[in-house]
């Protein structure tokens, strides 16, 4: 699931246009300001910031989408009552094994005007603008719930409908977790066993032919919103943030910055908050999945659509560098968002109300 | 060609010529259409002749090979009650859907062996059934065909083995033939390890004690071929493979005309992986012990790419783990190969298909 946030990339635009002494006097301000924050309990810093956090969850033998405050409080089922904001695209499975259809879909963030885009897609995820999702159309007509069962990337303009493949979209095969570059530069995705690699992250030029592998180990990499760090799972029990330059023609990932650990669950599914502070994730135990429940298959349980249980959401700062250990972490650094365990994963920040205030 | 429509669809597979070789027919397909009437009627003649002889000695000397090759172990007893007296040994057959397949006689044999691993002893007798096992391990392109992802490490031929698959992915692909020749799959999908239904006449992953059936074939030793320097010409492993997979069936068969069980990719089997199951074996038709539950390993049988010689004898074992709960399962030695009984309209079919 992602959200369209309508959202610039603060920093950057932030200080493009002012003189380096105003820039000064505003970095002094927010050392201020983050230094009065950091002292008070982290929830209790994340209960003050004006985002929302949705994700997916089982309940009812469902999957539904929920919708909660930063902090973790008053989560909503979109399909009952709607909260404010934007629009939401998601993917929904209909049918039964391998004659499922897995269908890409979009909607306002309050449930509302619901509307299929697209039929065996997945992996949604929004342009910059807003005014594109793109996705990855899946391999085979057949149904698999392998992450990377996808071939080549296309992209749907929501204003028109009309859906057109990348331009070296031949070229593109079994990607997974696809997430454009805030400045529209770059789409970054996993791949599994194809494209003549392994395993690997990659950048993808969104209007051309190049690609590049990152040459960093692990999946699921996650751009933040200020366009200057990176964030992605090593492995099964680490996540790390590191810096790269997106606006350059050759991109480097740095050192990681900020590593995660988390030594006895898995944790998966990063995402940056608006505003690039926060990371939420999804954390829970190993497992293949529970086919008792129905509507989900079996696989490893961070895939969309196998059943997780015992996964929550937690949220965590990454505003200190070196290594978290989720479980020795004190509530100055990270709280827990969702604790009934119902398959919480897949989140994604978003800023209500942010597209309004813009106009 | 792997895969087409060559083949009749009346019956799910077709008696082929045992070993025949290979610019026999072709050749005589050539001719034939030239020839003028009477020299047609000539070739159909020599060539049914040809076929009556290539069959009829491959059905009493087990596929051609000399019967004086330290046979000792198997005494193939045939599937059912009306073919009991017309197979005595393998017979090669093209399925429904092109794939090339032997067909296996049942027999005794002693499985495991006394002077291997701990987990090889005690050698002990079992007696199979009659079924089919896949001539060649499942190749990428075979995956392509019933649309599933290829989660291999090495892409750069459609003749390779799949390899870096989990156990439930093969049984996936089980499923899948079975639907594509309107057999009865045998893998429940509703259910978290896919239970298998001996009964149905769908493919199906061979059982541990299948696998060494068709390796050994028939015979009591490491290596059916004899002395283990002999294992360059029939398998890829440690020594001659350069640290990768390569094509099925490029090394020599086995003596049962079987390609790459010993090396290439190990081959996941059905059971569930004990070291100590040998002691307590049901002596025939054994299926492996039941499943703990947790922390599962599979049976995976015959060597790889990567494996010493020693891992590639026929009676080696081990034990993996399906990774079903990893998301990126890296085991790039990890192939299979299918199996499934073999039903009696098609023992019928090869037993009349011998007349003339």
């Amino acid at each position: 699931m992602t959200i369209h946030n309508e959202l610039p990339p603060l920093v950057r635009l932030a200080g493009a246009k002012r003189s380096s002494g105003a820039l000064l006097a505003a970095a002094l301000f927010a050392v201020a300001i983050t230094a009065a924050e950091t002292q008070a309990p982290f929830r209790e810093r994340l209960s003050r910031l004006p985002f929302k956090i949705a994700y997916e969850t089982y309940v009812n033998d469902n999957w539904e989408i929920f919708v909660m405050n930063a902090d973790g409080s008053n989560p909503v089922n979109l399909t009952q009552t709607p909260p404010d904001g934007t629009k939401i695209c998601f993917v929904a499975d209909e049918g039964e094994g391998r004659e499922t259809v897995r269908s890409l879909y979009v909607m306002d963030v309050d449930g509302g005007n619901r509307k299929k885009l697209v039929d065996h897609a997945r992996e949604p995820f929004w342009s910059p603008d807003s005014k594109v999702i793109g996705f990855l159309p899946q391999e085979y007509p057949k149904f698999n719930v392998i992450d990377y069962y996808t071939t080549g990337m296309s992209f749907c303009d929501l204003s028109t409908g009309k859906i057109v493949s990348h331009p070296n979209s031949a070229n593109l095969h079994h990607l997974y977790n696809p997430c454009f570059a805030p400045n529209g530069k770059w789409v970054v995705a996993t791949v599994h066993a194809g494209m003549g690699v392994e395993h690997g992250i990659l950048l993808i030029e969104t209007h051309g032919n190049k690609i590049i592998n990152l040459k960093i180990p692990g999946c699921r990499p996650c751009f933040s919103p200020d366009g200057r760090q990176i964030a992605w799972g090593p492995g099964d029990h680490e996540i790390a943030a590191a810096p790269i330059d997106l606006d350059s023609d050759e991109p480097v990932v740095g050192e990681r910055r900020v590593r995660i650990k988390d030594g006895p669950s898995k944790i998966y599914h990063v995402d940056w908050s608006p505003d690039s502070r926060f990371l939420c994730i999804s954390r829970g135990p190993d497992g293949k999945g529970d086919l008792t429940r129905p509507g989900t298959f079996q696989g490893a349980c961070e895939m969309v659509g196998v059943h997780a249980a015992g996964w929550n959401l937690c949220a965590v700062s990454t505003e200190r560098d070196g290594v978290l250990d989720l479980n020795q972490a004190t509530d100055a650094d990270f709280t827990m968002l969702t604790t009934n365990g119902l398959s919480n994963k897949e989140s994604a920040w978003f800023w209500p109300n942010r597209k309004k205030e813009n106009h | 060609m792997m895969y087409g429509a060559r083949r009749s669809r009346r019956f799910n597979f077709q008696l082929r010529n045992i070993r025949r070789k290979s610019t026999e027919l072709p050749t005589l397909k050539r001719a034939e259409a030239r020839a003028p009437v009477l020299m047609r009627w000539l070739l159909v003649i020599r060539r049914v002749r040809c076929f009556v002889s290539l069959a009829g000695v491959a059905f009493l000397t087990g596929c051609g090979r000399s019967e004086s090759d330290s046979h000792s172990g198997a005494r193939p007893e045939g599937a059912s009650s009306a073919a009991n007296t017309e197979f005595t040994g393998p017979v090669e057959v093209v399925s429904q859907s092109g794939i090339e397949m032997v067909y296996l006689p049942g027999g005794e044999f002693m499985m495991g062996s006394d002077k291997g691993n701990a987990d090889e002893t005690p050698a002990h007798k079992v007696k199979l059934s009659a079924f089919l096992i896949d001539k060649y391990e499942v190749t990428q392109e075979m995956l392509a065909r019933v649309q599933l992802p290829n989660p291999s490490h090495w892409q750069d031929s459609p003749r390779k083995p799949v390899e870096r698959i989990r156990w439930r992915e093969a049984k996936l692909y089980c499923n899948e033939r079975s639907l594509l020749e309107r057999l009865k799959p045998c893998y429940n999908e509703k259910t978290a390890d896919l239970d298998c239904d001996y009964a149905a006449d769908g493919y199906r992953l061979p059982t541990e004690a299948e696998w060494e059936y068709a390796c050994r074939a028939g015979l009591d030793r490491p290596y059916d071929f004899g002395q283990p320097d002999k294992l360059r010409e029939y398998a890829w492993f440690a020594d001659n493979a350069s640290d990768r997979t390569h094509a099925v069936g490029e090394k020599k068969a086995n003596r049962w005309g079987i390609f790459d069980l010993y090396g290439n990719v190990s081959e996941w089997c059905e059971d569930v992986y004990s070291p100590t199951y040998y002691q307590e074996s049901p002596p025939v038709d054994p299926h492996g012990p039941p499943s703990p539950g947790k922390d599962v390993k599979r049976v995976m049988r015959g060597g790889s790419w990567k494996a010493s010689a020693d891992m590639c004898r026929a009676t080696f074992r081990q034990g993996q783990r399906t990774g079903d709960t990893d998301a990126c399962f890296y085991t790039d030695y990890c192939g299979f190969r299918c199996a499934r009984r073999a039903t009696f309209e098609e023992l019928q079919v090869l037993k009349n298909s011998r007349k003339p």
